[in-house]
């Protein structure tokens, strides 16, 4: 492999993420929850255009896309400070708008310019109006650390304090972050599917499966936390293991396959004691219905004549790359040719993050790279020696022209997805991984004719 | 008053043109007090026939910025890089532009490639400590990266607030480098309406990169516009002239020989008015003074006029009169389709003036239209290019005539007043509720489709598909909730929450 010798570049081209403000889809994704943001002009519809529209086209919801109240900061609140006018906006959205909650979202702007955006949306709450803010200008993080600070201000501020029992066998999951990952509707509702059919009540909290405030309310009840997902959301359990004393569950690999998603069941049901026998009962259901399609893949996978590739490259965000990552060595036999985690995950969880990648199976150990910056990205693409025949690549549309470029496939499976339509289809658990396969391979077999 | 191309930021829309974003009234008043040649400029605003009156509320919701303007014009240049000075969160705009960008070339037959825009990844460090060092970097890296023919630099709120010296950055890497390096100022904040950001790009373009001693190209005529597929050359080609395509999916080239060509066009002097002006002001490239070639009064005026500034008026008289007989069996066939049908313009400016024309000439009954935005004059300030004038002359008053910037909770009202069979569209936003009410919505992505004698035809055409549609918006508007509180919804008057009028 050739070292890239040079240092770092601060330069990210085809980016793979937004700003903190993008955590504005951390309210749009709650039902009738809807973000306020203070900021410039352009901000909300950036991130809604980007995150949510060109990526997937999934749609605004009820409270996102152009339906965002925002303060659209002109030099007036540069130069005097935006406090007024948030506070004005914030009383015109109540008259307006018809939401159980309002999550204020700031931007660059007042948060270098430090407006006291605390005391104006506190003097809201003393009034008791359902409203949190959270500080995301976006110099200070990405959509991803802005998702876990929009999530504590929910907690902190609106959900509350909580003194009384707890419910056994109910599961607050904090998993994919909504709207970034393409497949979010469709993998939650799978998710919750599946840890219900082993006999659990789950708050799935984002999505239409989701009973919104109501059932964010109920989090500090739940038996406990899962954490589905290599990082995002443990310092949400961590959060809430100190506010409500609720203990967390943390697998970083979300499963996709019968194989994973049983192990993971199984996993689950034994750090919640639930008893064994219909736990098994709805596992041998949903394997038999798995295998017999598994079947019928199995005589286009053995027989088909044209070439299918053996090697695999994913370019993605930790959580989906290592999902990926573990069904196709595991489940298709595939070989790992390289895996690119792109959301510029903490320094503290990159050394664990590598460690599941070495035991990705018994047999097969991967050296994951951390990168943002696609030209870099691509260039590790390049380097990569993938035998005698083109690559799959599981990435984004920054791969398009890449794909031609090395002649192999291209599955748009994260953000951006510019070129696929999604609305419930989903790529997890045991129904999910079926659409995988479909999907991997209507792409391959539509391109050979 | 001149362009003003001696510093490097542009002068935004609302200081030169006196833009405003927000107003409600019929078209025949707006027009009457815009700054063009009709009296009655509004009284309590004084003298300075510019100066209207505008509303103000207390509540927006998101609109659209100057920096995303720049993204998709210098940003979808095919030889240069632009590199975005800010904090991550701008750079998603890559996201778009380059699906509307690889769209775009597919359409116009060029071959498809993935933008070039760099983030230079500002943190909060870079807050305190400036972010000049990383800007030099990726301007750098750029370099390496690309071999471009020019670089942009595209400013933010984030870097406009910290102060940092980014023409100074410029200059020294222009040296450095040996191409153009041109700051484009888009702070978010600076204008009220996002097409500054569209002056923002051309007044470095005219500064930086157009040839400053041209050879005249006598039969090539500038089209400033979009991503629209390609319907000028077939046009021009009648009258013997060659087109350049300026800004998206251009070359540095095809930018450069701007100040060569004999005149400029465009398909709306909402985008092409800074750039035609300052080429007619600095190169003598004649601006063509006509109306938008939309519909067929103003397609022939258009036509006359770029014939007579090129000097080939007969071609030009046979050309109208050859269309005008092919397109008239046709015309009357959609009439007949269309009779009864009601339609509503939401879109730019200058472009809806132009799209109510079309939609009155097909038949289409126009009660209410909505614009982003107004500008009492362009910046040549000829009355023969006052679009809305001359939509209320030729097509007759609007009297439901809305200056609304994006603000989707205003836009319940105005189409409850109206009641469209179907609505007109470009930018994002507003399509979305009225689908929600029942009524689908023609997204004009190619923005020549209802250009010239064709477009009407395009445009009928358009509308009959769209009008099969309904059956599945109606069946949404039965299944849906809208985030609007019912006393909001029941409220007639869009503009109840402003307050009394404010002076630009």
């Amino acid at each position: 492999m050739t070292e890239t010798v040079k240092e770092k570049t601060n330069s990210i081209e085809q980016i793979r993420y937004g700003c903190a403000i993008g955590a504005l889809h951390t309210a749009t994704a709650i039902p009738r929850v809807v973000p306020i943001t203070h900021c410039g002009p352009g901000c909300a519809d950036k991130q809604f255009m980007n995150l949510s529209f060109y990526n997937g086209f999934q749609g605004g919801g009820y409270g996102g896309g152009a339906v965002i109240p925002s303060t659209n900061a002109t030099e007036r609140e540069v130069v005097f400070g935006g406090a007024d006018r948030l506070h004005e906006l914030i009383e015109a959205t109540l008259k307006v708008i018809d939401a159980d909650l309002f999550t204020v979202v700031t931007g660059c702007i007042p948060d270098l310019v430090g407006d006291d955006v605390g005391s104006v949306v506190g003097e809201f709450q003393r009034r008791g109006v359902p409203i949190v803010y959270a500080e995301t200008g976006g110099f200070r993080g990405n959509n991803f650390t802005g998702h876990e600070l929009v999530v504590k201000a929910i907690v902190d501020q609106f959900v509350g304090e909580y003194e009384g029992p707890r419910e056994t066998g109910t599961v607050n999951l904090w998993s994919l972050l909504p709207v970034h990952n393409t497949f979010w509707r469709g993998d939650l509702t799978e998710l919750k599917r599946i840890l219900e059919g082993i006999g659990l009540k789950v708050n799935v909290l984002f999505g239409h499966e989701s009973k919104g405030v109501a059932e964010w309310k109920e989090i500090p009840k739940a038996q406990f936390n899962l954490v589905l997902s290599p990082w995002l959301g443990v310092s949400v359990a961590q959060h809430l293991e100190k506010k409500y004393g609720q203990t967390y569950l943390h697998i970083p690999a979300i499963p996709i396959g019968a194989k994973e998603t049983s192990a993971f069941l199984r996993k689950v049901a034994a750090y919640a004691e639930l008893p064994q026998e219909p736990v098994e009962a709805f596992i041998a259901e949903e394997e038999r219905r798995y295998y017999l399609y598994l079947e019928d893949f199995s005589d286009f996978y053995a027989e088909y004549w044209w070439g299918l590739p053996a090697k695999f490259a994913v370019i993605g965000d930790s959580a989906y790359n290592l999902a990926l990552t573990r069904f196709l060595v595991n489940q298709l036999g595939l070989i790992p040719g390289r895996q690119i985690i792109t959301e510029n995950p903490p320094d503290d969880v990159r050394e664990s993050i590598r460690e599941e990648y070495r035991r990705i199976a018994e047999d097969v150990s991967v050296e994951v790279d951390f990168e943002e910056d696609s030209w870099a990205i691509h260039n590790l693409i390049r380097e990569t020696d993938f035998g005698h025949k083109p690559p799959v690549i599981f990435g984004t549309t920054w791969e398009r022209d890449l794909a031609k470029e090395l002649k192999g496939a291209l599955v748009e499976v994260g953000f951006p997805a510019s070129y696929e339509l999604v609305l419930n289809r989903s790529y997890v658990g045991y129904r999910g991984a079926l659409s995988l396969l479909e999907k991997i391979y209507t792409t391959i077999v539509s391109a050979s004719a | 008053m001149p362009i003003n191309l001696k510093t490097p930021v542009v002068e935004s829309r609302e200081q030169r043109l006196g833009t405003i974003i927000a107003w409600d009234g019929t078209a025949e008043e707006l027009a009457q007090q815009s700054g063009y040649a009709r009296e009655g400029a509004c009284g309590s605003c004084g003298p300075k026939a510019r100066k209207l009156c505008e509303i103000q509320g207390p509540f927006t919701q998101g609109s659209i910025c100057s920096e995303m303007m720049v993204e998709c014009q210098a940003g979808n240049v095919r030889d240069a890089v632009t590199v975005q000075h800010s904090p991550i969160g701008c750079g998603v705009g890559q996201v778009i532009y380059n699906s509307i960008f690889r769209n775009g070339l597919a359409a116009r037959g060029l071959p498809v490639q993935n933008l070039h825009l760099i983030s230079t990844n500002l943190r909060e460090k870079d807050m305190v400590y400036g972010g000049i060092d990383k800007l030099e970097n990726s301007v750098r890296d750029a370099f390496e990266r690309h071999h471009p023919k020019a670089i942009f630099i595209a400013t933010s709120c984030a870097t406009g607030i910290i102060g940092d010296d980014v023409d100074g950055a410029a200059t020294k890497l222009e040296a450095e480098l040996g191409i153009p390096v041109i700051p484009l100022h888009c702070e978010g904040f600076k204008s009220k309406h996002w097409s500054t950001g569209f002056d923002a790009t051309q007044h470095g373009i005219v500064r930086q990169i157009v040839n400053k001693n041209p050879k005249k190209q006598e039969d090539l005529v500038n089209v400033i516009n979009l991503w629209g597929s390609d319907v000028f050359t077939p046009m021009l080609g009648e009258l013997g002239l060659r087109t350049n395509y300026v800004v998206d999916m251009a070359t540095v080239e095809e930018l450069a020989q701007l100040s060569e060509a004999v005149a400029t066009v465009s398909h709306c002097f909402t985008l092409a008015s800074y750039m035609a002006q300052a080429l007619e002001q600095e190169y003598g490239v004649v601006e063509v003074k006509a109306p938008q070639p939309y519909g067929t009064v103003a397609t022939d005026k258009w036509l006359r006029e770029v014939a007579r500034v090129t000097h080939r008026e007969e071609k030009a008289e046979a050309y109208i009169e050859r269309e005008h007989a092919r397109i008239a069996p046709k015309l009357e066939e959609l009439r007949g389709k269309l009779k009864g049908i009601k339609g509503y313009v939401a879109t730019g400016s200058a472009y809806a003036h132009s799209m109510v024309e079309v939609l009155r000439e097909l038949g289409v009954q126009v009660d209410g239209s909505l614009v982003f935005h107004h500008d009492p004059v362009y910046d040549s300030q000829d009355p023969r290019q006052d679009t809305l004038a001359h939509m209320v002359d030729n097509a007759g008053d609007v009297t439901n005539f809305s200056v609304s910037s994006r603000q989707q909770y205003q836009f319940y009202a105005l189409l409850q007043k109206v009641k469209p069979d179907f609505i007109i569209i470009r930018h994002n936003g507003l399509a979305p509720l009225a689908s929600r009410l029942g009524i689908p919505a023609i997204p004009l992505g190619d923005e020549h489709h209802p250009l010239g004698y064709q477009g009407l035809l395009n445009l009928g055409e358009s509308i009959l598909d769209v009008l099969a549609h309904k059956k599945f918006h109606q069946d949404l508007a039965a299944h849906t909730r809208l985030p609007y509180r019912k006393e909001w919804l029941a409220e007639p008057d869009p503009y109840i929450l402003a307050r009394p009028a404010v002076h630009n």
